[in-house]
């Protein structure tokens, strides 16, 4: 049994243990069940990160979900699962799996303190498309635009001592694969332990985030919010670390990364716009001397001349490359602009928006419009693309996967 | 003058004061002091029902659990409709706070944020406190939607109020029930009118129950408010009412 297989039976353990150990559901009971289909379809490409299709992807390569959640509320008590059976299809190990993408047990005391068990989201940070404080759960697949992220897994204290202050301390363990992308990234395990101390103060939201562990660049983060007066909110959020995320490693070098934004609301319309500074990405000439090095492992792997071995070694040497812009789940270069746009008329039952991730340091786009219809109140369809455009050796048109159509269909009872 | 005279004109005078107070009646912060606890307490646990009416489109039904707790707080979460469940907004002081069940993140919003995607603003519902937010004055006295009511002036203290003028009716028969209210821009321009009305026992004791927000921007939105239950005076902890607390969930 693998590693991952482990993980999966001891955490489906964990839940039938916790199901089990609940006390009987009672008509009063809130539980909430969620069945659903997810199918994610991605147009692959031949580009300097898959030279002559080595990554194996058919023209059109995807996977296609049946989705449970199940939710029991008894009183303080909170037991939650969410999971998926998950056909790949179009890759070269198409396979049936599953994964629980959170199944964690909760208690609160009052609402003072609370406990969670098992696989959870962490999700804190007051950024919407990067959380530079946030390390602990697996990197965030871009192309996917949902919120929905897979947890980590993990147990978190949550102490509330006043209205207007809060901690939390986390100790997670993740790898650094986003699972809904038919690639595998680097298969490095991390685990971590996180403390993150809020307060309230003249209005503003203000949060100090500690953050270390094994596989984990130990880091200090400061995340700010504040209302502008209206309708306007602004947040900060950033990380200080030594040693990159991303490779290479260079272990001596202090990095930084700031997310600034803001969020508007008009009616039934949400903005949100956000610059990203990533201090550890490539500058142009770090950008191009990692494609350079792409180009000669390829060069070296398909070069008859040379000794099996010596091709085998330059092979790896190019997976290797090309699993590093997965690597840090937020970013190969150094700055980047958010800007979405979201409308959902109260009484339609469409909804819709679009979401753009522009890379200001080659020119890349990653465009994103979607569409959601809701039939019935507990019934949501949503359909989301994804476009990746600008230059030809940016960021985002290097990808192995060159864009995404993704179908969502949710049943809520 | 004899001291029996001077002694007769005291007393009429003093008769005659205290004729012309009961005439005047209570003071305008008495009347908005007492028309800001005439639906909730002051702390209080409530449900109720929104409805968003649009012409031409199918009425949209949320319902919602909420918590109330002096001037400063609030806490709204949605129960149904399913799709919806476990969103929910957070008021402290000049604060607001959305908590999004499919992100379980807790988001900061403008208090001028419609509420819901309704004709109610995130002030409207929390109304925490005319009182605290507004300077009143009395401008007379009048029939209103079939009611003798106080007409009252409300100017904003300051610009992050909601809204820059308010115009608001109250009951005059001693319950202080308010009975309508009209919201206007600094430039004068109405936007919205509520009107206040289902006066019946709740929880205890009688009051009105049905709140009705029409816009004045786009013709034929409504919003509803109908309270289902209210429970006043409960004891409610501060840290209910803090971003730490809403991200446990519902």
């Amino acid at each position: 049994m693998t590693v991952a297989a482990r993980d999966r039976a001891a955490l489906l353990g964990a839940v039938l243990l916790v199901l089990a150990a609940g006390r009987p559901v009672t008509a009063q009971a809130p539980r909430q069940l969620e069945l659903g289909i997810e199918s994610f379809n991605y147009r692959s490409a031949e580009t300097a990160l898959n030279r002559d299709d080595v990554l194996g992807f058919d023209r059109y390569a995807g996977l296609l979900r049946a989705v449970l959640g199940w939710r029991e509320t008894h009183g303080a008590f909170r037991a939650v699962f969410r999971g998926y059976v998950e056909q790949n299809y179009g890759t070269r190990q198409d396979e049936l799996s599953w994964v629980a993408r959170q199944a964690y047990a909760q208690y609160w005391w009052g609402d003072k303190l609370g406990v969670r068990l098992g696989k959870q989201r962490i999700a804190w940070g007051s950024g919407f498309a990067w959380n530079p404080t946030d390390r602990l759960e697996p990197a965030k697949n871009a192309l996917n635009t949902t919120f929905e992220r897979e947890g980590a897994l993990g147990a978190r204290l949550d102490w509330v001592p006043s209205a207007r202050t809060s901690v939390v301390l986390v100790g997670a363990q993740t790898d650094a694969n986003p699972r809904d992308l038919p690639v595998a990234a680097t298969n490095v395990q991390r685990r971590a332990g996180a403390v993150r101390a809020r307060v309230l103060v003249s209005n503003t939201d203000l949060a100090l985030v500690l953050s270390a562990g094994k596989n984990q660049r130990s880091l200090v983060g400061f995340d700010v919010g504040r209302d502008l007066g209206g309708s306007l909110s602004l947040h900060a959020e950033s990380s200080l670390y030594r040693g990159a995320e991303m490779w290479p490693p260079r272990d001596g070098e202090l990095f930084f990364r700031i997310v600034v934004g803001g969020l508007r609301t008009s009616g039934t319309n949400a903005f949100v716009l956000e610059y990203f500074y990533n201090g550890e990405g490539y500058s142009a000439t770090q950008f191009h001397r990692w494609l350079s090095g792409l180009d000669a492992s390829w060069a070296a792997a398909s070069d008859p001349a040379l000794p099996p071995p010596a091709q085998q070694a330059a092979l790896a040497a190019y997976a290797f490359g090309v699993s590093v812009p997965y690597s840090a789940g937020l970013g190969l270069r150094r700055q980047y602009l958010h800007a979405s746009w979201t409308r959902g008329s109260p009484t339609s039952v469409w909804t819709g928006g679009v979401s753009s991730v522009v890379g200001l340091s080659d020119g890349g786009v990653a465009l994103s419009p979607g569409v959601g219809f809701a039939p019935r109140g507990n019934v949501t369809l949503n359909l989301d693309g994804v476009l990746l455009l600008g230059p030809v050796d940016s960021e985002f048109r290097l990808r192995p996967l060159q864009g995404a159509l993704q179908a969502r269909l949710k049943v809520l009872f | 003058m004899s001291d029996p005279r001077r002694a007769l004109l005291l007393a009429a005078s003093l008769l005659a004061q205290a004729a012309l107070a009961r005439a005047a009646g209570p003071d305008a912060a008495t009347i908005l002091r007492r028309a800001d606890r005439a639906v909730l307490g002051e702390a209080a646990v409530y449900t109720l029902r929104m409805t968003v009416i649009r012409t031409g489109k199918s009425d949209r039904v949320v319902e919602m659990k909420g918590w109330k707790k002096g001037d400063e707080q609030g806490l709204v979460r949605y129960t149904a409709p399913a799709k919806e469940r476990g969103t929910a907004y957070l008021r402290s002081g000049q604060n607001t706070w959305l908590f999004l069940p499919s992100a379980e993140k807790v988001v900061r919003v403008g208090a001028r944020q419609n509420f819901g995607g309704g004709d109610f603003s995130n002030a409207d519902i929390f109304r925490l406190s005319l009182i605290r937010d507004y300077d009143p004055t009395l401008a007379g006295e009048e029939t209103m939607e079939g009611q003798e009511t106080y007409k009252l002036e409300l100017k904003a203290k300051d610009r992050s109020i909601a809204y820059d003028r308010v115009v608001y009716w109250v009951r005059t028969d001693g319950t202080f029930y308010p009975v309508r209210a009209d919201y206007y821009t600094l430039a004068g321009k109405r936007l919205k009118s509520l009107v206040v009305s289902e006066v019946k026992p709740l929880g205890g004791r009688t009051r009105p129950t049905l709140l009705a927000m029409e816009s004045r921007v786009d013709e034929g939105s409504r919003t509803l408010l109908q309270f289902l239950t209210i429970q006043d005076d409960v004891s409610l902890e501060d840290r209910l009412f803090s971003p730490g607390a809403l991200e446990r969930g519902e």
